[in-house]
């Protein structure tokens, strides 16, 4: 970059400079305008609080109310799918019981070859 | 001395630099005046209600500059915050683009630097704004920005080079 384009860059940020200095508010007004900020209440903020409460009690509400739809124990759930009957076995309840002796009734599915 | 006297020396101090602040403060805020405006108000607000302290490690300009520029970025932030959630009952929320009666009022040399700048990441262009608009050194740009002085130094030729490529691209 040569020392020309440098100065071409420094005059046209300069006429900006010069634009902006004589659209700038006046000092007092602005400190005006900053001291009735400091004197009025802080609606904005304070709304804003309101509406992260609103937003943060609506989150807590919706969480309790899905939460008491769902079973508490998650072990004791079973899962049922579609498929569930291809691993039924036959006679599957001798499976999962104990016979007691002297009274063992077997009840043979004859539709099984 | 009068309690009033720290206030009306600060007073003094930001009076002598009030349309550069204002300057930054556009930079700051993309061109867009209200926003710049308000940045202005809540800066000068922290200053003299002792929530901004200037402790003389840095000229009082460059001081002033960086409470302007985190105010500003505080304000964008909210900003951007409120464009994201639907809170439009807390008020306008600037859009981070120049007015456009700021613009209009604008010479055409000045609209197109303007709109040069804007196509440049924010970094290069505070430096830039920095060093050209406000006659600062890079190092003092460096300490406004927060950042060090090599990353400084390699946004102001980047951001250089990339605002004269647009400028030229413009003219032909």
């Amino acid at each position: 970059m040569t020392e020309h384009h440098e100065h071409d860059l420094g005059e046209r940020f300069h006429a900006l400079r010069r634009e902006d200095a004589a659209a700038a508010p006046a000092l007092r007004a602005t400190l005006a305008a900053a001291r009735v900020r400091r004197a009025a209440p802080p609606r904005a903020r304070a709304l804003g609080l309101a509406t992260a409460a609103i937003i943060i009690a609506s989150v807590a509400v919706a969480v309790r109310v899905i939460r008491r739809g769902m079973p508490s124990d998650l072990g004791a759930v079973r899962l049922r799918t579609p498929t569930d009957f291809l691993l039924a076995l036959p006679n599957e309840d001798l499976l999962r019981t104990v016979p007691e002796l002297g009274r063992v009734t077997i009840t043979l599915d004859r539709r099984t070859p | 001395m009068s309690p009033e006297a720290p206030e009306l020396d600060l007073e003094r101090k930001l009076d002598q630099l009030h349309p550069a602040a204002f300057g930054w403060a556009l930079a700051c805020c993309a061109g867009d005046r209200a926003a710049a405006e308000d940045a202005l108000q809540a800066s000068y607000l922290k200053i003299l209600d002792g929530r901004a302290r200037f402790d003389g490690r840095a000229t009082f300009r460059t001081w002033l500059f960086s409470v302007v520029r985190y105010t500003a970025a505080g304000q964008r932030r909210r900003a951007a915050l409120r464009r994201w959630l639907p809170l439009a009952v807390l008020g306008a929320t600037p859009d981070g683009r120049p007015d456009t009666a700021t613009e209009v009022a604008r010479a055409d040399g000045t609209r197109r630097l303007t709109a040069a700048l804007e196509t440049l990441p924010r970094r290069q262009r505070e430096v830039l704004h920095l060093v050209f608009y406000q006659d600062l050194t890079i190092a003092e740009a460096a300490e406004v920005a927060g950042v060090s002085l090599g990353t400084a130094r390699t946004h102001y030729e980047r951001g250089k080079a990339a605002l004269r490529k647009v400028l030229k691209e413009e003219l032909e």
